[in-house]
């Protein structure tokens, strides 16, 4: 069985190959599993692909009630469509492409609604330490921690494409430029160039800090 | 093979290059510990298998006002009006801060429920020409499923 493998094979042993066919051509497996009743095809799809659709989500910057709505928005029509899917190895784009539509409506209700500015749409995960971080005890993992809060915070100055790529580009397993594409609504060719660019700002500002 | 940034003449050796990829390691653990998939939302991804249903006809999404009306200056909380196509059947779906008005057309008799995920089904009035309404504004993606003598149409899921 491949069920359950999406993960590793795609973080493991093609890091940087981005959606090179090795795990693409898996996702297409899987979707034609799922069709056929496999739950646990339908379980590694999930696992696979939730990172990456959470983090369309979160590069729009939706309110956690709105994000959530359309996480799930996102899923029950993927499960809906399964059978229908066109270009099964595709799933991914499928699903980046649908959650950026969804987050695209939910932000145009809410400019019909009002003009408001509404705090809570911001990013406010660094508040408070995530059960992980409060395990780490020594000094040396403090220190990284550290650093990981202020990565975080940095691409908040990055400038709105870039952040939005930048979260989009974090998802893990690492997304294929056909799905990031697919998630932003830019063309693939400019994602290479925009990465170094944004990665370069980030490790600037990173510098700028005296944090390396 | 594609190479995020190709240097003519040392592909893979350029130390920034290098560095890029490092940095965006290290983002993807950051996203993983403070910015993860919150729990509830994998579950409720796992438990939509069930929402696979192969009898049922798909009837897609070809009218949304959110998208395809123009706003309407100084008009606040208008109705978002849907529509729903599969074949020749139609489902015109006015969803109001009241709850859901709609019908099918052609106008037939058919038995409408009000889906809101993998469990949650609530049937709602319909009458004999397919005019239907609900009292409950629905709370989340919804999708309508309608069995009509014949077949039995779902609308692709929507957030309200």
């Amino acid at each position: 069985m491949r069920a359950g493998t999406l993960r590793s094979t795609a973080y493991d042993d093609v890091p940087y190959t981005r959606g090179g066919t090795v795990d693409r051509t898996e996702v297409g497996a899987l979707v034609q599993s799922a069709v056929d009743g496999d739950a646990a095809a339908w379980k590694a799809l999930v696992e696979g692909m939730s990172p990456l659709v959470w983090s369309v989500v979160r590069a729009h910057r939706l309110s956690d009630a709105d994000g959530h709505e359309v996480f799930q928005t996102v899923w029950f029509r993927f499960a809906q469509h399964l059978g229908r899917i066109r270009e099964p190895d595709k799933a991914g784009a499928w699903l980046a492409s649908t959650a950026r539509h969804e987050c695209l409506k939910v932000l145009r209700g809410l400019a019909r609604l009002t003009l408001t500015d509404d705090p809570q749409v911001l990013d406010r995960a660094s508040q408070e330490r995530t059960p992980e971080e409060t395990l780490i005890e020594s000094e040396e993992a403090a220190d990284r921690a550290e650093r990981v809060r202020r990565l975080w915070q940095e691409l908040d100055g990055l400038g709105e494409r870039c952040r939005q790529l930048l979260r989009v580009l974090m998802a893990s397993p690492p997304p294929s430029y056909g799905e990031i594409s697919a998630a932003l609504g830019i063309a693939v060719g400019s994602i290479g160039p925009l990465r170094q660019r944004c990665l370069r700002r980030l490790r600037a500002r990173m510098d700028a800090r005296g944090a390396l | 093979m594609n190479d995020e940034n190709p240097v003519p003449g040392r592909p893979g050796t350029d130390p920034d290059a290098f560095a890029d990829a490092l940095l965006e390691e290290e983002l993807r653990q950051a996203a993983a510990v403070l910015d993860p998939v919150p729990a509830e939302l994998l579950q409720s991804a796992l438990e939509a298998f069930a929402l696979h249903d192969l009898d049922a006809r798909l009837a897609e999404l070809t009218f949304d006002s959110l998208v395809d009306a123009l706003p309407v200056r100084g008009v606040v909380d208008v109705s978002r009006m849907l529509t729903f196509r599969a074949g020749e059947t139609t489902v015109d779906v006015e969803v109001t801060p009241d709850g859901l008005i709609g019908q099918v057309l052609p106008p037939q008799p058919a038995r409408i429920e009000v889906l809101g995920g993998p469990q949650s089904v609530r049937p709602v009035t319909a009458d004999t020409l397919g005019r239907f309404t609900s009292e409950t504004p629905p709370a989340g993606p919804f999708a309508l499923r309608l069995s009509t003598g014949a077949e039995v149409i779902v609308t692709e899921w929507l957030r309200a």
